[in-house]
């Protein structure tokens, strides 16, 4: 199969600081996967994903997104991605359409229009559209500022899919939302992976909304501890569950592994 | 499913051309959105042009054998354009702050689409500035002739792009506002003196001259009196070099700050 991620020996040590906060990584993610990526705080997903997203640069190793170097490359990686970035960059003093008509406008979607009414319908189809699948629609036009946190965090949503890349990548991309939110939200992700195809690379510490994935990956101060499917990490563990009847869920087998009580 | 689809262009030259005039249409429309920084572009004027211009004309100007007025105006319309662009440019301050910076550039465009769009957006709000200035020269009885004017206006987005590319190289590598708020000060008080803005300079010698001919203003100082004097006698006492001649100093300066300036930009964003 076609690696889509690539990831080999990637080092990043931030200015001024003594360590690495990844250090010495490799894995790969294959065409149209749902891959997590989980670890504690402070483990070094969103330094990895800032990487893979050319937003930062790396101190040693090679990432190739879709067979592109992300340093001497970045341009055609950038055409591939999409990315909700862990802390929220939307501008605040713009409306929530203006936010999305700037994004569409700089991945080439259409012509830039001074309102939405002269926007293509095209794009105010699909503005529409997305905003009544995540429930926004009522918050379109107003600014940022006066969106709750949650709402932000739909818009940003809406506003990475747009363009439908190739790989998405999301940075905890449901912290805050309610749980209906969170539902529609997932469906809408899993209908864009069947559509679509889009290779989707997942962070999140709500463990449960890794349940589903083809591959995780745990990553714990830097270094990747372990690489497997959800069903085999399960395998991995000792656990034993209080009400003897059920199964380990991935959340329990992920928190015994951080804690050590591997069978490995 | 709707049959009109949203699919990516790929020319390259739309590309860059439309996040160019998004990048400045999004400036724009924060302008308006905000009154603050829309009356600060109108009373900037009156502090310029009505209170150091007006004094200067009071109780300097008697003696000096030329018609200081006009030559006031030409340099605070220029010095305002140069002021007011390098004050813009620090809203890149604001967009490292709310992270809009990192929205940008992920996006697959060229950075120097985004530095202009920046620096246009930027050249907006100077331009209203200027706007503000030839009224309050118009208060204090010093206009020009419609033609001039409108030449020197066609020349405006050329002179703020020089200046928003000289302010470029400080902002670039500021990630605080107040720090950014500081440098504007420190690029554009020394260049009001040092270009000949207020002050003739062609008596100028030393350091003095050897920074004056560093500052892109400079040149579209001279650029702008050279087209307000054309054809009067006065213009060889008022003007210092051949047009030509400050038309390629103004694009090598410019095109020189706009790359040391985005790549700056982009660097420090990028190596954390
Ligand atoms: N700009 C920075 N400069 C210095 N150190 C940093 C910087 N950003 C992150 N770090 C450090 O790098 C390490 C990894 O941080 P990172 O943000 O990648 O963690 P994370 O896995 O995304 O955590 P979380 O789940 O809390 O989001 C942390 O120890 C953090 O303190
Ligand atoms: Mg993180």
């Amino acid at each position: 199969m076609n690696k889509v991620i690539e990831v080999n020996n990637l080092i990043k040590q931030y200015k001024g600081m003594k360590a690495p906060s990844v250090d010495g990584i490799s894995f790969g993610v294959e065409q149209g996967e749902f891959f997590a990526f989980l670890g504690p705080n402070g483990a070094g997903k969103t330094t990895t994903i800032s990487i893979l997203t050319t937003t930062l640069s790396k101190t040693s190793g090679e990432v190739k997104i879709a067979g592109f170097d992300v340093e001497k490359e970045s341009r055609q990686v950038r055409e591939k991605v999409g990315i909700i970035f862990q802390q929220p960059s939307l501008d605040p003093n713009l409306t929530a359409e203006e936010n999305i008509r700037f994004h569409a406008c700089l991945y080439g979607m259409c012509g830039y229009r001074p309102t939405f009414k002269l926007m293509p319908a095209a794009y105010r189809q699909k503005v529409m559209e997305l905003a009544e699948i995540i429930g926004i629609e009522g918050a379109l036009f107003r600014p940022i500022k006066k969106l709750s946190g949650g709402m932000q965090r739909k818009l940003e949503i809406i506003r990475s899919l747009i363009h439908t890349p190739d790989v998405l990548f999301l940075d905890e991309p449901t912290q805050g939302l309610d749980a209906v939110s969170r539902r529609s939200l997932w469906e809408y992700i899993d209908d864009t992976r069947r559509r679509y195809g889009t290779t989707v690379f997942l962070t999140t510490h709500y463990i449960d909304e890794a349940e589903k994935v083809d591959k995780v990956c745990i990553i714990n101060h830097g270094k990747i501890a372990i690489c497997a499917s959800p069903e085999e990490m399960k395998r991995t563990v000792n656990f034993d569950p209080t009400p003897k009847i059920c199964l380990p869920s991935l959340e329990d087998a992920y928190i015994e592994f951080l804690n050590g009580g591997t069978a490995a | 499913m709707s049959e009109m689809t949203l699919t990516r262009k790929n020319s390259r030259v739309f590309r860059e051309l439309n996040t160019t005039l998004t990048v400045m249409a999004r400036d724009i429309t924060l302008l308006f959105k905000s009154p603050g920084s829309l009356i600060m572009s109108l009373v900037m004027p009156l502090i310029m042009m009505g209170m150091i211009g007006g004094n200067l004309m009071q109780n300097m100007a008697g003696g000096l054998g030329f018609d200081f007025g006009g030559f006031m105006l030409v340099g605070m319309l220029v010095n305002m354009l140069f002021m007011m662009v390098s004050m813009n440019m620090t809203s890149l301050v604001d967009d490292h702050e709310t992270d809009f910076n990192q929205e940008m550039l992920v996006s697959p465009v060229s950075r120097y689409s985004l530095v202009i769009g920046k620096i246009l957006g930027a050249t907006f709000g100077a331009i209203v500035s200027m706007a503000g200035t030839l009224i309050v020269g118009v208060i204090m009885g010093i206009t020009l002739p419609g033609g001039k004017l409108l030449l020197i206006l066609a020349l405006a987005p050329l002179f703020c792009l020089s200046g928003g590319a000289l302010a470029m190289i400080m902002i670039g590598l500021i990630k605080s506002k107040k720090t950014a708020n500081m440098a504007v000060m420190l690029i554009t008080m020394p260049q009001m003196f040092l270009s000949g803005a207020i002050i003739p300079i062609n008596q100028s010698s030393g350091v003095l001259m050897v920074l004056s001919r560093l500052m892109p203003m400079t040149y579209c100082l001279d650029l702008a009196r050279a087209v307000v004097y054309a054809g009067s006698p006065e213009y060889d006492s008022m003007v210092m070099f051949n047009p030509v001649i400050n038309f390629t100093a103004i694009t090598v300066l410019t095109v020189a700050c706009l790359i040391i300036g985005t790549f700056f930009y982009a660097r420090s964003e990028k190596n954390r």
